[in-house]
This record gives C-alpha cells, sequence and structure tokens, in this order.
C-alpha cells in the first residue's frame, strides 16, 4: 500500500490523555471509590513447598472487622479450574484451582482470602490465621529441576519438564564436521519481574438483581480477561463487565486472569457485597508474576573469514510455579527468532522449559529478550575467537535488501526490514573507527572503553495465521467501531488495553486519518467491555498495526460514507472526486487541485441522523462502522542499537556513556509515542542487564521482596539515548505499520552486555550471565587486573 | 485500634478526621480527605509515587503517619495547576512527554516544584540525581530531565532572569 501524503499520522506533538495524569485527575483502579467496599487481603505461604495440613480461622474470624475467610477449598466449589492444555507438541497439560487446596508450591503462594471492611483490619487479620505446612524440600534451580530425583512441584506431572521441543532444518551437524571452527557460547538471564509502578488490584461489584458482576481492574487486555473470568465464574459473558480504567503500567503482566481477582471476584459475588484488593508491593514482587531466568547455548560452526555454517541452539526456561501461560509461550519464540538478520539455513534448537517453586512466569515487555544477545553474543564469540573485527562478522552474514522476503530456518518469513541500513547508519553516526582509536588511546592510559553492537529484528504484530501455525488457540485480529455524532465530533473504540503508551492520541491520529478530521475532535474510548469491540488487547506490540490499523480501515469506510452523502449534496456523481479535510468536503478540480465546498462533516452528520430522508437512495441512517482486521501472520521491525561504556577494573562499576539507536519501525501514528515507546524500552533492557535480579535462597526463601532489594534503574544510572530514524513503510500493513516498543528491551540487553565485553577483552574474559554487577565483574577480573 | 481526632491542613483546606494513628499519610490523603492524585507504589519509601510536600519539603507520604501532621501544611498534586493552568513543571512534562502511564506523575511534579524553588538553574546531573528518588517504569526519564531543564529555563525568563 502507497501512502504519499499524510496529513495527520507521523507527526509529532503532545498527548491528549496529559491534563488528567499531570493534574492528579487520573483514574486508576485505586482511584475509584466505592462505597461500603470491603478490603481483600490475602494469607499467603512463607514456604517454597508444602503440604497443607489444616487452616485453622476461628481466632482470625474474632478480629474486628472481618467479614468473610475463604480458603482453596471453598473457591473450588464457586469456581473452575484453569486448565492449561493447548495441543502443542511437547507440552503437558496442567490444572491449576482458584486458590490452592492441598498444597502450596512458592513462598508467597496465596491460602486464604480475609475480608474486612477496611485494608488495616484485613491485614490484622491475615495474621490470626493459622496454617499448619508440612514443609517439603523444594526446587529452587532449574537445573536442579532436571534432576531425576527432583521433587516434583506438580504431582500430576511425570517431571518437571513442562515442555520440551527439537527442531532441526538443513543439516547443522554435518556443518558442524565442515566447519573452520565449532564456537560455542553461553548466556545466562536473570529473573526479573515486571514492576509496573502501579501494582495490582481490583474491584468487584455484584449486582443480584441483575445476577451481573462488573469488575474493575487495570488489564491490558480487557475482553479476552472477562471471557477468562466469566467462565471461571461459571458465568454468561454477557453477565460479566470489565473496565479497565487509567493503567499504572502493565509491560506483560496485566494480561492474564490472576487468581487473586478470581478470588475477589467470587467473593462479591457470594457475599453479594463490593469487594476491593491492591496488592502490595512485597506482594507485587513475590507473587504475582515472574519472567526471563533462562540458560542458553550456541554451537555456530563457522568458516575461517566468520561466515556461520550451521547453528546450534539450546534453551533452558525455569517458568516457575504455575502455568498461566503454556510453557512453550516465551522460549519457543526465543528459538524461532533467534537468527534474526542473519543468513542461516542450517539449523536446530533444542527447547526445555521446566517448573521450580518459584513465582510463575509472565511474558514481560520482549517476553523473547534474551534472543538478540544470545545471537549478537554469538556473533562477538566468533570474531573473538577468530581475531576478526565484530562489524566485519555481522556484515558477511547479515541479510542484505536482495534476500527480502527470506524464509528463515525456523519458516517465518522477513520482509520490508533494513537491518543492514540501520548498521552502517549507526556506524557512521557512533564514528566506529573513531571510537577505535578512542578506545585504544584509553587502554594506553588503563582505563577501559567498549562498545556493543545489537542488530535486531523484533517481531511485532501477529495475526490469526501465526497462532494457527504455532498451535495456539486464539486469534491475532483486531475490532474497532467509529461513530461519527449528530455534531460532527467522533467517538472511537478498539480493543486494546489502556496500559500508559499514549493509545488516545495515537490512536486518535489513526482515525484522523483515514476520515479526514483533526485529531482533536475524536475521543478514542478503552477498556470498557460494554463499550469497546472484542479485541485481542494491548501485548506483543501489536498496537499499532493491529489497533491503528483496524481503527484506520474502520475510518475509511466512514469517509466513504460521509463522501456518498456529500456527493448527493453537491450533485456531483462521483464521490471519489471528493475527499475530507479537516472535517471540510473539498473537490478536486480538472487541473488536480482541492478546492473546498460549502459542504461540512457536521452538516452531513445532521442529515444522516436528522434527516435520512435527505441521503442518497437505499442509504442506512446513521454514521456508525465497525471493522475487524486480521493483520499479516508477522511484522517486523528492525534496529541496531549502540551501546558505550567504561568499566573500572579496580571496582567492577560501568558507567554508561553514548547510548545510539537507529530504527526502522515503518510508518509512525505518531513519532512522539514511538520514540516514548523507544526511551522506555532501552530503559528497561538496561535496567534488567545490570541491576534488576529476582533472588532466591537455596530453600526457596525469596530475598528481593523490596525495590531496596530488586533494583531498577533510575534516573541517575541510566543515559540519554539518542535515535536516527530510518522508517520504511511495510507493505501489506494499512499505512505501512510495523509495531513496536519491544525491541528496545532486545537491544539494548544485547548492546550492554557487548559492551562490557569489548571493554573487558585486554583481560579475556568474557561476562555470560546477568546482572552485570560491580560484585560479578570483579569475580572476572579478580587476579587478572 | 482506637481512632484519634485530627485536623489534617491539605492545600489550604482543613480536613477534621478520625482516624487510627497508625494510619499512614498517603492513605489518610486519600481515603479521608479523597484526594486520590498521591499515588502509592510501594508503601516502603523507594518509588516517590506518593511524594507530597509538608510545609514544602517533599516528603514520602507513605513514611509518616497522618497523625504527625497536625500543624503541618500538606499539598498535594491537586493544587498545583491553578485554574485549570497547569504550572511550567507540569506544561514541559506534557509538550516534552515527560510522562506514559502517568502513575509516577504526581510524585515527580511535586519533587520539582519544590527542587526548583531551591535550584533555579540545575545542571543535567543535578536534575538526574534529584530525579533518581522516583522510579518511572515507563519513560527512561530521558524527556523528563528534557522536562525539568525546559522548566527551569521558562520559570527563569518570566521571573526576569536573564542568563549571564
Amino acid at each position: 500500500m502507497s501512502h504519499p501524503e499524510f496529513h495527520y499520522i507521523g507527526k509529532a506533538g503532545p498527548r491528549k490523555e496529559d491534563y488528567r495524569f499531570l493534574t492528579g485527575h487520573g483514574l486508576y483502579v485505586d482511584d475509584i471509590e466505592v462505597p461500603g467496599a470491603l478490603h481483600a487481603c490475602f494469607v499467603r505461604s512463607p514456604h517454597a513447598r508444602a503440604r497443607i495440613a489444616a487452616i485453622d480461622i476461628d481466632a482470625a474470624k474474632q478480629m474486628p472487622g472481618v467479614v468473610s475467610i475463604v480458603t482453596g477449598r471453598e473457591l473450588s466449589a464457586w469456581t473452575d479450574k484453569l486448565r492449561m492444555a493447548p495441543p502443542i507438541e511437547g507440552l503437558h497439560p496442567v490444572e491449576m484451582t482458584t486458590l490452592p487446596v492441598d498444597s502450596v508450591r512458592f513462598q508467597g503462594d496465596p491460602v486464604a482470602c480475609i475480608v474486612a471492611t477496611d485494608r488495616y483490619l484485613a491485614e490484622d487479620a491475615a495474621e490470626q490465621v493459622m496454617v499448619d505446612y508440612e514443609t517439603l524440600d523444594a526446587v529452587t534451580d532449574m537445573w536442579q529441576a532436571l534432576e531425576p530425583n527432583a521433587p516434583k512441584v506438580d504431582e500430576s506431572l511425570a517431571s518437571n519438564l513442562i515442555l520440551h521441543q527439537s527442531y532441526v532444518h538443513g543439516d547443522p551437524a554435518g556443518r558442524k564436521r565442515e566447519a573452520h571452527r565449532v564456537i560455542e557460547s553461553t548466556f545466562s538471564q536473570n529473573r526479573q519481574t515486571h514492576t509496573p509502578i502501579e501494582t495490582r488490584g481490583c474491584i468487584a461489584l455484584w449486582d443480584e438483581g441483575r445476577q451481573h458482576l462488573t469488575f474493575h481492574v487495570g488489564c491490558q487486555a480487557p475482553h479476552p480477561y472477562r471471557t477468562q473470568l466469566a467462565m471461571r465464574l461459571r458465568l454468561p459473558e454477557t453477565q460479566v463487565t470489565v473496565i479497565s480504567p487509567d493503567v499504572g503500567g502493565g509491560f506483560g503482566q496485566k494480561i492474564t486472569l490472576y487468581r487473586e481477582e478470581l478470588t475477589v471476584a467470587a467473593l462479591a459475588r457470594h457475599l453479594k457485597r463490593p469487594v476491593r484488593w491492591r496488592e502490595d508491593r512485597l506482594e507485587n514482587l513475590t507473587a504475582s508474576s515472574h519472567a526471563r531466568e533462562d540458560f542458553c547455548r550456541t554451537r555456530a560452526a563457522v568458516d575461517a573469514q566468520g561466515r556461520i555454517l550451521g547453528l546450534e541452539f539450546e534453551i533452558l526456561e525455569d517458568f516457575g510455579a504455575y502455568c498461566f501461560y503454556p510453557g512453550n509461550y516465551l522460549a519457543r519464540g526465543v528459538a524461532t527468532g533467534l537468527t534474526g538478520p542473519y543468513k542461516v539455513q542450517d539449523y536446530a534448537f533444542d527447547v526445555k522449559v521446566v517448573l521450580t517453586n518459584k513465582v510463575g512466569n509472565a511474558p514481560m515487555r520482549a517476553p523473547t529478550s534474551v534472543t538478540s544477545w544470545v545471537m549478537e553474543g554469538t556473533m562477538d564469540a566468533i570474531a573473538r575467537e577468530l581475531g576478526r573485527d565484530p562489524v566485519h562478522v555481522r556484515r558477511l552474514n547479515m541479510l542484505t535488501a536482495a534476500d527480502f522476503p527470506y524464509t528463515t530456518a525456523a519458516k517465518e518469513v522477513l520482509a520490508d526490514i533494513t537491518p543492514r541500513e540501520t548498521l552502517e547508519a549507526g556506524l557512521a553516526a557512533v564514528d566506529y573507527a573513531g571510537f577505535r582509536t578512542r578506545q585504544a588511546e584509553a587502554r594506553r592510559a588503563g582505563r577501559y572503553l567498549g562498545l556493543g553492537i545489537c542488530v535486531i529484528v523484533e517481531p511485532t504484530t501477529a495475526g490469526s495465521k501465526f497462532y494457527k501455525a504455532a498451535g495456539i488457540p486464539g486469534s491475532g485480529h483486531e475490532a474497532a467501531w467509529v461513530r461519527i455524532e449528530p455534531s460532527g465530533v467522533i467517538n472511537a473504540s478498539v480493543g486494546l488495553g489502556p496500559t500508559g503508551q499514549g493509545y488516545e492520541t495515537a490512536m486518535a491520529n489513526a482515525v484522523a486519518e483515514g476520515l479526514g478530521v483533526s485529531p482533536q475532535h475524536i475521543r478514542i474510548q478503552l477498556g470498557h467491555t460494554d463499550v469497546a469491540p472484542y479485541g485481542m488487547g494491548s501485548r506483543g506490540s501489536r498496537g499499532g498495526t493491529a489497533g491503528g490499523g483496524t481503527l484506520y480501515l474502520c475510518a475509511l469506510d466512514a469517509r466513504k460514507k460521509v463522501l456518498e452523502i456529500a456527493a448527493t449534496m453537491l450533485g456531483v456523481a462521483d464521490f471519489t472526486s471528493l475527499r475530507l479535510l479537516d472535517g471540510r468536503v473539498e473537490r478536486r478540480e480538472a487541473a488536480g487541485e482541492w478546492n473546498p465546498t460549502h459542504v461540512e462533516l457536521t452538516d452531513v452528520a445532521r442529515i444522516a441522523y436528522l434527516d435520512p430522508q435527505a441521503l442518497p437512495d437505499d442509504m442506512s441512517p446513521g454514521l456508525e462502522f465497525h471493522k475487524t482486521y486480521d493483520p499479516p501472520p508477522r511484522t517486523y521491525s528492525n534496529a541496531t542499537h549502540f551501546c558505550e561504556v567504561e568499566v573500572d577494573a579496580a571496582t567492577g562499576g560501568i558507567h554508561l556513556g553514548r547510548y545510539l539507536v537507529a530504527e526502522d519501525c515503518g510508518t509512525l501514528l505518531s513519532p512522539t509515542i514511538v520514540e516514548g515507546q523507544q526511551h522506555g524500552a532501552i530503559a528497561m533492557g538496561l535496567s534488567g542487564a545490570l541491576f534488576e535480579h529476582v533472588e532466591y535462597d537455596e530453600t526457596g526463601q525469596n530475598l528481593s521482596g523490596s525495590f531496596a532489594d530488586y533494583l531498577i534503574a533510575t534516573a541517575h544510572e541510566l543515559p540519554s539515548f539518542e535515535i536516527l530514524s530510518m522508517h520504511t513503510p511495510n507493505r501489506s500493513t494499512p499505512l505501512g505499520l510495523k509495531g513496536m516498543a519491544e525491541g528496545g528491551v532486545m537491544g539494548a540487553i544485547g548492546a550492554i552486555t557487548g559492551a562490557v565485553n569489548d571493554a573487558l577483552a585486554p583481560f579475556a574474559v568474557v561476562a555470560n550471565r546477568h546482572p552485570l554487577t560491580p560484585m560479578y565483574i570483579r569475580e572476572l577480573l579478580r587476579g587478572k587486573t | 485500634m482506637n481512632k484519634v481526632a485530627l485536623t489534617l491542613r491539605v492545600n489550604g483546606v482543613s480536613h477534621d478526621l478520625l482516624i487510627e494513628p497508625r494510619k499512614l499519610l498517603s492513605d489518610a490523603v486519600r481515603e479521608d480527605c479523597r484526594l486520590t492524585g498521591t499515588h502509592v507504589g510501594c508503601e516502603h519509601g523507594v518509588c516517590g509515587a506518593c511524594t507530597v510536600l509538608v510545609d514544602g519539603r517533599p516528603v514520602r507520604a507513605c513514611l509518616c503517619f497522618a497523625v504527625q501532621m497536625a500543624g503541618h501544611e500538606i499539598t498535594t498534586i491537586e493544587a498545583v495547576a491553578q485554574d485549570g493552568q497547569l504550572s511550567p513543571v507540569q506544561q514541559a512534562l506534557h509538550e516534552e512527554h515527560g510522562l506514559q502511564c502517568g502513575f509516577c506523575t504526581p510524585g515527580i511534579v511535586m519533587t520539582f516544584e519544590a527542587f526548583l524553588k531551591e535550584n533555579p538553574n540545575p545542571s543535567e546531573e543535578q536534575i538526574r540525581d534529584a530525579l533518581s528518588g522516583n522510579l518511572c517504569r515507563c519513560t527512561g526519564y530521558h524527556n523528563i530531565v528534557a522536562a525539568i531543564k525546559k522548566a527551569a529555563t521558562q520559570m527563569q525568563e518570566s521571573a526576569g532572569y536573564v542568563a549571564p
């Protein structure tokens, strides 16, 4: 699709949603006043693995303000289990009750829920619930999980290996035999957690007269969430409304229905009173969802130049104790996306995912974040081992414009991406040769500079074909409606969740472009399942292409009808000689120029609603439009990240210098929003690689239960970011959209690690695990400085 | 727990409250004064989302009890914009895209309403240092830093200050 001229999208400018956030008038779940609401608090297991022998609630029930106390046993009667059993090769089916009934599986597992008249009283009572646990040995690391005699996290399974898949394309074993060298590299990614600054929380209101549940919850995917909630409560979907108000960040943590939320909903229905819950930070860090923690190994068969002849990849992921998502969800994506921008056809992978006695995993911004670090780390290892320049090795292996569309060894089709272009532009921008000179001078002075390069291919929007091919039930389509009101202003909605990415701004631009009306007259309504159409929500960098694309197509339908009506009003035979711009109908003259007419959108809207007899024959009244759109199987963005660091060899401290990214993420709905997503994603990647670490001891006690232990990068540690925009359109999506917002994490993880290893090169050591703490760097350098 | 009577002065308004002595200032402001712009992000004094001004100085409302505030003047985010007019800090955050989900934003606004009064011409390092007391998971801080620089410049210009 070619769109040489845009009128509304692609222009930088401030956001529509800011005023309420800046003035303290945002409405997050916990800001919603509900008269008479009761407060829930959860009693949580202090043990990583134990049998629940008995729960004594008598003392707690006598505490002031307590209204009700329930355990997994009551909840099992009121709700259905979650059965996670998609027909995926190598994946074992599992089930999960609403709260544990017989045993607990991690420290923080909820075993009872107190409902009281206020939160302080509920917490007082929670301390009085006496649970008799028979403690058991826990599985606290993924290697232990694989041992033959390891305790079983889920007794219904034969072992802790919840998923095992392998795949071969071409003849990687043969390539190894022919190779000049086989270069092996390993990568250990640390366990992390999403930590939106707004923790989880919800409010359940049960309407006994209508037998209807209204559920307020900060949510990335309100409609699929409602489907899950209704099913688990055994209610028809007509009797559940999910309202996601302003959301203080999601990052993947606010997609699925959690056990605490289902408990609160069931209790409101049971008690016939409103019940609310707000998670505290301790719970958020130790009992919501975790992410990452994997071990990866590559074996690259290379020729003497550094060309990859064949590649083998292994990944082992620690999925935690419960499957809120299918076990293949994250690790398989790393394996299928690994080769990224490189030409590798002889490829094999082996994916293992194990259960352990830790919080269950969820996708976290760039669920396959480790991908680019592994591939680029492999490139750097090849360069290091063969004594070649890392840029040379990348150039030698990289796909170029002539190669696209390119079917990868994992059978994904890469098209409309520009990895080589972003690499070359970025190298020029950071003055690569100049850096090497500076680096050499600094080394002579005893200072250790490093430059990391990370070329990424970011898988973005997935269409229904992708889901079908991956064997995952579900779809990647999206839905939208647009309604031009009788006064000519526009309401529009799409099935995304409002998790803080500026959708009210970017989506208004998409409608504006399709319709021909300034975005200031367009209001985007999100997150209310009675208002929004059934869409798949905000996740996987799909908002722009799936959400914006659907709204744009829907607005095109609206514009067509508006122009057909205008043509009748103007006595013009062919509506295609008209256009709408800034709400005014214009006519193309013979010479091709556009001239205004006396007809405006407000005139058309008035007739459509208030004088339908004046409409063209057979045209239905009103201006309401609905559209669904299924994107291509997969879209991709790409970028090259450059990170400069100085490592203090004496302390192991890493000082971040220049950070630059050259990025191609297609047509932009709003450059302002895209830039903000680039910054935020890079920051999350750097923070995760340098500081963040969920730590369990050998008994399964979580040692990172506060922000003083689980460290998130502050403004003091992070650099400024430079962005080179090199956007080219995707030719198979509306407007040329590609999607973005997760690649920054992938790029940052790879670039920072590459930079540190480049700095450490004189010591002949390689950092291959995260976080890159000063202690770890010193451990590598000990005896070498 | 026995409740105590307390007059809490918030944004120039007196609130007569009957609350438990253990009630956090953050909870009293949100629940009893019904000013929900002050957000609670960690309840252990690290994230800075709950920052309010006590007698003009930034304080973490989750780290003090409401009963400690008798005789003090509290200012929350709701009092920063006047008659719908954003303050220079708020306006600059808007113009520079210095916020995304908005949850940490009130704490950042309050931090810098106080900071810029004491440091009218801060360096980037000083801004980053002051901002390091507020966690933001969305922005990577880059645009917040730019916004504070801009606000400082504009406040100085409107105060008639001419850069040397």
